[in-house]
């Protein structure tokens, strides 16, 4: 019974992974599984159930089970091997060894066992493997909600090529895009910035509150992050303070200076706002005296800093227009469509999805491929006039619309939704219409409305089939982890030292 | 009857002039297998000032071969560029077992295959542990599993590392040995130890090495030896030094060792104004470890992860209570009078320390035993012995029952080939190994091999086997006692 057992596992790579089809010899072959007396590598692998299985997937009773299987296996070969034991001993019939023979077996090096260097213990052998302990099951609708951001994306970017399309088909007027664009940055921008305000102030409240509540403040908790410069604000002080009060100081520095940078802000206002924050964190009565002037100020700094830069970029722009125009001139236009495409697609692969808010440089690769698409896309265009509004338009789509999204996701599900919903719609439109034939002055708007339709309907199967991929391919996850992996290790006091 | 010796390859990229533990481990390893009558040659690839053949202490000849260096003094991997001079090399020396050493050295990887592929039995060490989740280690371990589908045996320094590398290439736990590293103690002796046994078989009644009492007002001593890097555990090091040096005043620390992370270190000095308790001695040779070691009276270990850990065994041999955290085998290196172990945690360090450093102050260890217990717990004659042993079971010199483990009576019942036993050389056989790891890397694999084998094919007609010079061996040294079994 042994022996089948120890033939089973011994058969090494070649049956390990082809555990049930290619067993060499099938006249021995009992049950693999009962009649095993050595652990073999495929004990680890197939041993456990699969993971995914009926719904909810509970990963501890999973390692228990895992573990009781292989405890059972081994309970089930353990006569066998003593056995083996046995006879041996009688074999060799030596001085001592028989007495020896009958301590355990323990996992050190430092004694002197009496076991062959080769001996498994099956009772200890893989003791400590964990398969998946941080697996956390997928679900099918938070995931398909999840896709959503990347569904964003690509919208935008087909947005983008369908007014380029436009544009270099002359079906669109080069100013009409750039306008209607510009226009809905600016509302864009306008409710990104109430936004901002209204939280600034929902986390002063509730710092109030909670400072209230504790009685005193602490200086010393505060020191670590810039963040909490809010902190002194004195109840007079925030009432006094209306909703654009205390916006600027509630958003963390980091935040801040990722912000500037997406408005393409200039240094000297950064330098106030610095300046600014280092002067809140005076003490309490500072504050006090003069409640609201700083605040107001601040704000107005930063909006007359975006309004600055903005109008800087414009400016660059229109000056750029004449050489981005003869830029790849000589190169042929259909590798231009082919780089572009790279260039979008990379856009849409190193795009940060996962980033919250307060990311402080959101994918920087995927933002530069896309402005490098958008200007050799641009270099095709015939006039002045049609680069300087392809270029600006690719800034706002790619630059800027991915904050405004961003924030609109952590602001409200329903933001994050209702504008999903309208990129779908746009892209598919837009997608409709240039493909349909274009009779002048004729509104193709059965070709549109096409648009939407395949356009929605190819989102909805996409969003659904990619999440029940992913679901279906978790049952392959297997992670393992034991004492061989590498510890993480938990420093408290790091912060002691590096800050104070 | 005479000794069965077999003429044995050790192949690493890691070999002297380069210090470190595999290649000590490869010397020593070496000359005790010499002693015991065996002929070893190192194959590595040429250093800066070393190209050709070396002789080395004791008669081993050390091959280096003429490869480009791409990574931490590893070969570019070429597969097959290496097999021409291999054979000369095997034909040569007439060797019979061929040994690789390390999974990261591509240069023993080749040779196992190449010795597979010319009839020769191959041995694997692994010396190192390896996680399961990033690509390096993913592609490092389908490597391993190509290579280690058609090796003879394998041996591990530690019962984790042998866990480790049965999952990472999918072997049958039998054919793994547990085998560690061993120190050579006369060359870790505490500071107040006699210097030279009088005569082996003098009796060892009066040379219990007098007790030395730590005195209240003497500080403690506490040595750390290691590379300063992130998988050493420098991190929680530069975290605990400051809490420990405030609960324990009159303590001081030696660090010896760099890298990265000792700016971490010097930051921290400076920041806390410990200048006068914590001194830093740079990068330290391998001979000049002791002369630091005895310097202390705890050796600390914060390391994240550690196969087998030399290190702890040097240091409870020069009489050094050890004071290391609980990750990869290092619970299985020493005994629990020697040693206090934390977590990997800061906390915890700082308690265990702690703990080490009050149990020194009540005089509770003794220090001064740990020398001739570490002798007798590791040896590096033992770990020859133990390996001798692998090298007869593959030969086939020991039964392959008693090698395996196997109960006998059934043997009858299999054949050649589904044992992990005495593996089949038919070119058929290997080839249904490796077809085994993996759908695309097992097709991968097979043409490797059949490649490899067209190329021994060529070669064999090419070069033949008697236009090459068989080398003159050094006199075998003749071992006599073969003592407890």
């Amino acid at each position: 019974m042994a022996g089948t057992g120890i033939r089973q596992s011994v058969v090494g790579p070649y049956s390990t992974l082809t555990p049930a089809t290619v067993l060499p010899l099938d006249h021995l072959t009992t049950s693999p599984r009962s009649s095993r007396s050595y652990l073999a590598p495929e004990d680890a692998f197939n041993a456990a159930s699969p993971p995914c299985r009926s719904g909810g997937f509970d990963h501890s009773s999973s390692n228990n089970n895992n573990m009781s299987l292989l405890r059972d296996t081994v309970a089930a070969a353990g006569s066998g091997d003593v056995r083996t034991s046995r006879r041996r001993e009688s074999k060799f019939g030596s001085r001592s060894r028989s007495r020896r023979r009958k301590r355990n077996w323990k996992k050190i090096l430092w004694v002197k066992q009496s076991y062959p260097d080769n001996y498994t213990d099956q009772t200890t052998f893989l003791d400590s493997l964990q398969r998946n302990p941080r697996l956390q099951p997928y679900e099918f609708w938070p995931l398909v909600a999840d896709t959503t951001v990347i569904v964003q994306q690509v919208c935008s970017v087909t947005i983008f090529v369908v007014c380029f399309v436009g544009i270099f088909t002359e079906r669109v007027s080069p100013v009409a895009v750039v306008g209607w664009g510009s226009f809905a940055t600016f509302v864009g921008w306008a409710v990104w910035d109430w936004w901002v305000g209204q939280e600034g102030e929902d986390e002063v409240l509730q710092r109030q509150n909670s400072h209230r509540s504790r009685g005193a403040w602490q200086p010393r908790q505060d020191g670590g992050s810039a963040n909490s410069t809010t902190a002194p604000t004195t109840p007079s002080a925030a009432s006094s303070v209306t909703n654009l009060g205390s916006t600027e100081r509630t958003t963390s520095q980091g935040n801040l200076i990722a912000m500037r940078s997406q408005h393409g802000g200039s240094v000297t206002s950064l330098h106030s706002n610095v300046s600014h924050n280092s002067r809140l964190l005076d003490p309490q009565d500072g504050l006090r005296h003069r409640p609201s002037s700083p605040l107001r100020r601040g704000r107005a700094t930063l909006r007359l800093s975006t309004i600055k830069s903005a109008s800087l970029i414009y400016f660059t722009i229109l000056g750029l227009s004449p050489i981005l125009k003869s830029l790849t001139r000589s190169t042929s236009p259909d590798s231009i469509w082919a780089m572009s495409f790279l260039l979008l697609a990379i856009n849409i692969f190193f795009f940060d999805y996962s980033g919250g808010v307060g990311v402080k440089f959101p994918a920087s690769l995927s933002t530069n491929a896309a402005l490098m698409a958008s200007t050799v896309l641009a270099s095709r265009l015939p006039s002045t006039g049609q680069v300087f509004s392809l270029t600006l338009f690719s800034i706002e789509v790619f630059g800027l619309f991915p904050v405004f999204r961003r924030y609109a996701r952590h602001r409200s599900w329903r933001y994050h939704v209702t504008l999903t919903v309208l990129l779908t719609v746009g892209a598919g439109g837009g997608m409709g219409l240039i493909l349909g034939e274009g009779r002048d002055g004729v509104w193709p708007w059965k070709s549109g409305l096409l648009g939407v339709l395949v356009g929605a309907f190819i989102v909805i199967v996409a969003m659904g089939a990619s999440s029940w991929w992913l679901i279906g391919l978790q049952k392959y996850k297997n992670a393992m982890n034991g004492p061989w992996d590498q510890a993480r290790p938990i420093i408290i006091s790091r912060r002691q030292w590096e800050y104070d | 009857m005479p000794r069965l010796t077999y003429n044995i390859a050790m192949v690493s990229d890691f070999f002297f002039p380069q210090p470190g533990g595999v290649e000590s481990h490869i010397y020593q390893l070496a000359t005790k297998l010499v002693d015991r009558g065996h002929k070893v040659v190192v194959i590595t690839h040429a250093y800066a000032d070393r190209k050709g053949i070396r002789y080395l202490t004791n008669g081993i000849k050390v091959y280096h071969v003429p490869f480009a260096i791409i990574y931490r003094s590893a070969t570019f991997p070429t597969v097959f560029s290496f097999f021409p001079v291999f054979r000369n090399i095997m034909i040569r020396e007439q060797i019979d077992i061929v040994h690789g050493h390390a999974s990261l050295s591509s240069l023993c990887h080749e040779a196992l295959l190449h010795g597979r592929t010319m009839g020769l039995r191959t041995v694997f060490t692994d010396h190192s542990l390896f996680g399961f989740a990033d690509a390096a280690s993913i592609l490092t371990n389908k490597l391993l599993k190509f290579i280690l589908s058609d090796v003879d045996h394998v041996i591990c320094v530690s019962h984790t590392s042998k866990e480790n590398t049965v999952l990472r290439a999918a072997l049958d736990p039998v054919m793994v040995s547990v085998i560690p590293n061993a120190v050579v103690s006369e060359n870790f002796r505490p500071r107040k130890y006699p210097p030279e046994p009088p005569a082996p078989n003098n009796g060892f009644g009066n040379a219990t090495p007098a007790v030395h009492h730590l005195g209240p007002n003497d500080p403690v001593v506490i040595v750390v030896i290691s590379r300063l890097f992130y998988n050493k555990g420098t991190d929680l090091l530069t975290a605990s030094i400051p809490r420990i040096l405030e609960n324990h005043p009159n303590t001081r620390f030696i660090i010896a060792g760099s890298g990265p992370k000792s700016i971490d270190l010097e930051q921290m000095i400076e920041q806390n104004v410990l200048q006068d308790k914590v001194e830093m001695l740079g990068s330290v040779r391998h001979e000049q470890v002791r002369d630091v070691m005895i310097r202390g009276h705890i050796y600390l270990h914060p390391s994240l992860t550690e196969a087998f850990g030399t290190v702890l065994v040097e240091a409870a041999s020069c009489g050094l209570y050890v004071v290391c955290t609980a990750v990869g085998g290092i619970p299985e290196v020493l005994p629990g009078h020697m040693t206090v172990f934390a977590k990997p945690e800061e906390d915890d360090l700082v308690v265990a320390t702690g703990k080490a450093i009050s149990a020194l102050r009540a005089n509770k260890v003794r220090t001064e035993k740990f020398h001739d217990q570490v002798k007798a717990m590791y040896s590096w004659d033992n770990i020859a012995k133990r390996t001798e042993r692998v090298y007869k079971g593959i030969m086939g010199d020991i039964p392959e029952a008693d090698f395996y483990g196997y109960d006998v009576g059934n043997t009858a019942a299999w054949n050649g080939e589904s044992h992990s036993g005495v593996r089949s050389f038919a070119l058929i056989d290997r080839l249904k190994r490796y077809y085994g790891c993996g759908v695309w890397a097992g097709k991968l694999f097979c043409l490797c091999a059949v490649i490899d084998y067209l190329l021994f094919v060529f070669c064999e007609w090419v070069f033949p086997r008697d236009r090459i010079d068989i080398a003159a061996d050094w006199p075998r040294k003749v071992y006599h006692s073969d003592d407890d079994d």
